[in-house]
């Protein structure tokens, strides 16, 4: 019997490892192997180790197209993503952690606000009026502030939720000490944070990294290009470098997953410790 | 007298030297009021950027106190819809690329856009292209590329193996497919992996509807004329027969765009419907074959109605936003891309698949042979423009419906009706009157 539900573990085993290469590996190999290749090969689509290998060139091609356009939009992507993360994290922890202690005749106002930010679909050209009015169109400043913007309702919610599972106790125990609120907040409640806080950097860092309609309206300008715009380098109706276009995907994958490698166990601690609690 | 004449000529001499040094200070790109910045807008993809970069080059060596800023942006939709944000907003580029005809009336030109038809150049545009960046008011855009033609590019070693001529009656060609199927070869590649391709056995006949009536395009935007009835239904039923014949590559229904260009290009298949743009493909992924491909078009019924059916390049436009000494600096940037210089920049990076559309630039002597057969036929007048560009009616769903016909799904009658009652909507939307 118990021999039985071991070969039943081996098989159940077996079979979840061989699915997920199938699910994430194999779409991974494809876009590795046709960046290897050259344009005419890439372009019949065979899932073959490539007859020349063309991995350099298409590299160096990849890299040097337009001046190194696409360098640039690896920092810009970096730059806009890495602060505009931090924006929301900071904002929406604050606020989520007043709406959920502090009961006031504000609250149904203020969780108006937030959920109306995830339900009103953000109209393009109103928004840049403003960003003209402001003085931020066409600038990464303006754009942080953007994706800061349209990410914090979603982190308010994850945040309010989370600091509900804090013991008011706390806060009690450090007013006694003598602290004040800042310290309350920094000192005590944000190091409680940590899980939801690493919940949100990945989620709102992959969505802002991947965004392709908020630069494309917001920021035009070569000098302002992103990771995501510079795919559209290498299509078009009537020709295509297949080849070049997957060496682009395969650099734009490299960041999140060299990210996903490294914090591992926090994500997915962060992960369920929100989803159980939340 | 001699003293006052040295003066003079001291003078004369202090006022060149002056000229030539704010000729100098201008001619190295210095500061000064001279020195105008524009911006031009490519489509990323394909060889624009590249061809914004040469342009802005060779143009800088005539008008070194002009600097221009390349910017580009993704075409398609997305384009589409990021053309007329930047528009609304005052924020598009002083020079810009974008398509003609209907997409180009959408843009509402009359309002936001500089008309260019005191220009210089704008008397050399050959004749359909006029009407496709012009509304009632003006002339907005200069041409910028080739046109290409929509039609059949064929193998030519399989036509040479068997014998076969070029048809010009759609009889003939399906002796020819019978030929080719016997054979044991594909005769009619159909690519609809990629669903706009399977549209030109429709679209590329429309040459073919002109010539048999004339009117056809403006009877058909008043609501006049209808896919249903011939000489346009005619279109359908070809599809429908070339399907029933059983001359399709055996993958059609999931074969690409570029799988079909392969196939044409090495001989796996003989006939493929496509855009003559294709050749730009075939001299990428299979530059030993350019010259194994032709062109013809699509044949009518009867052999005295066979038409080329052309669409016509893009165009560049300068936007009402752009004033003063940067508008001025913009037309000079929009005569360029058709000077000497300009034309050789617009076929050394693209490979042309038609004809020009201005009598300024020619094309060389040494272009794909397909283009070459479609010359021919633009040379002997036996071309009309496709439907989209002199009428504005165009329904999304003809390549859903093109893919049931040629799937062998619904009839040739059924698929005309349908696509009768998509264009409805969007002839309304259009406020056009008589629907």
């Amino acid at each position: 019997m118990r021999r039985r539900a071991k070969i039943r573990g081996i098989v159940v085993g077996s079979i979840s490892i061989v699915l997920s290469v199938i699910i994430f590996i194999v779409p991974f190999a494809f876009i590795f192997l046709t960046a290897s290749k050259t344009a005419a090969e890439a372009a019949l689509f065979g899932f073959t180790l490539p007859t020349e290998w063309a991995l350099v060139e298409n590299l160096t091609e990849v890299l040097t197209i337009r001046n190194g356009l696409i360098v640039r939009a690896f920092i810009n992507s970096t730059v806009i993503t890495v602060l505009s993360v931090v924006l929301m994290v900071v904002f929406a922890a604050m606020v989520g952690y007043v709406l959920q202690r502090r009961r006031s005749r504000w609250n149904p106002v203020v969780n108006f606000l937030v959920l109306a930010g995830l339900i009103v679909p953000p109209a393009v050209v109103p928004t840049i009026w403003v960003l003209q009015t402001l003085g931020l169109f066409a600038t990464i400043p303006g754009l942080i502030f953007i994706q800061a913007t349209f990410g914090l309702s979603f982190c308010v919610l994850l945040f309010r939720a989370f600091v509900s599972t804090i013991p008011k106790e706390l806060d009690e125990a450090a007013t006694i000490d003598g602290a004040g609120p800042l310290r309350i907040f920094f000192g005590v409640v944000a190091p409680l944070l940590r899980p939801v806080i690493i919940t949100v950097v990945v989620v709102q860092a992959v969505a802002v990294f991947n965004d392709f309609t908020g630069p494309l309206y917001f920021l035009p300008g070569d000098e302002n290009a992103t990771v995501q715009l510079t795919l559209y380098n290498f299509q078009s109706q009537t020709l295509n470098q297949w080849n070049l276009l997957f060496m682009d995907i395969l650099l734009i994958t490299i960041p999140p997953l060299v990210m996903y490698i490294f914090f591992n166990r926090q994500i997915v601690a962060g992960m369920t410790s929100g989803a159980v609690k939340g | 007298m001699s003293v006052h004449k040295r003066r003079l000529l001291g003078g004369t001499m202090a006022a060149a030297a002056a000229v030539a040094l704010v000729a100098c200070s201008g001619g190295g790109g210095g500061n000064g009021d001279e020195n105008v910045e524009i911006t031009l807008l490519v489509q990323t993809g394909g060889t624009g950027p590249a061809w914004g970069e040469a342009l802005i080059e060779a143009f800088n060596e005539e008008h070194p106190e002009i600097t221009v800023t390349l910017n580009s942006q993704p075409g398609g939709t997305e384009g589409d819809n990021l053309v007329k944000t930047k528009l609304a907003t005052g924020e598009m580029e002083d020079v810009f690329t974008y398509n003609t005809g209907s997409l180009l009336q959408a843009i509402n030109p009359d309002q936001n856009l500089v008309p260019l038809g005191d220009e210089e150049w704008a008397s050399t545009l050959i004749e359909p292209f006029v009407p496709v960046v012009s509304t009632e008011n003006g002339l907005y855009g200069a041409p910028n590329g080739t046109s290409q033609a929509g039609g059949i590019l064929y193998n030519i070693p399989i036509y040479e193996e068997l014998g076969l001529e070029v048809p010009t009656s759609w009889d003939e060609f399906m002796s020819n497919n019978d030929a080719i199927k016997e054979a044991g070869k594909t005769a009619i590649i159909q690519t609809y992996g990629d669903t706009w391709t399977s549209q030109l056995f429709v679209l590329g006949d429309f040459g073919n509807v002109t010539a048999q009536d004339e009117d056809w395009a403006t009877e058909y935007t008043a609501g006049n004329r209808k896919y249903v009835e011939q000489p346009a239904l005619q279109s359908f039923i070809n599809q429908q027969e070339a399907y029933e014949g059983d001359y399709f590559n055996e993958d059609f229904a999931s074969a690409l765009f570029d799988d079909g260009l392969r196939m044409v290009s090495t001989g796996e298949g003989a006939h493929y419907p496509i855009l003559s743009g294709g050749v730009s493909t075939i001299a990428q992924n299979y530059p030993d074959n350019i010259g194994d491909v032709g062109f013809f078009p699509l044949p009518a019924q009867d052999a005295e109605d066979t038409r080329a059916t052309i669409w016509l390049p893009n165009a560049v436009y300068i936007p009402s936003t752009t004033e003063g000494e940067e508008l001025e600096a913009a037309k000079l940037l929009v005569e360029f891309v058709n000077s000497p210089e300009g034309c050789r920049l617009q076929v050394e990076l693209n490979v042309p698949a038609g004809p020009f559309a201005t009598s300024l630039c020619e094309l060389p002597s040494d272009v794909p042979q397909a283009t070459q057969d479609l010359q021919t036929w633009v040379d002997d007048g036996l071309a009309n423009p496709a439907l989209e560009f002199v009428s504005p009616i165009k329904g999304p769903n003809l390549e859903n419906i093109t893919v049931q016909v040629g799937s062998g799904i619904s009839t040739a009658e059924e698929g005309a009706a349908l696509y009768d009652e998509d264009v409805i909507k969007q002839a309304q939307q259009l406020g056009l009157e008589g629907w």
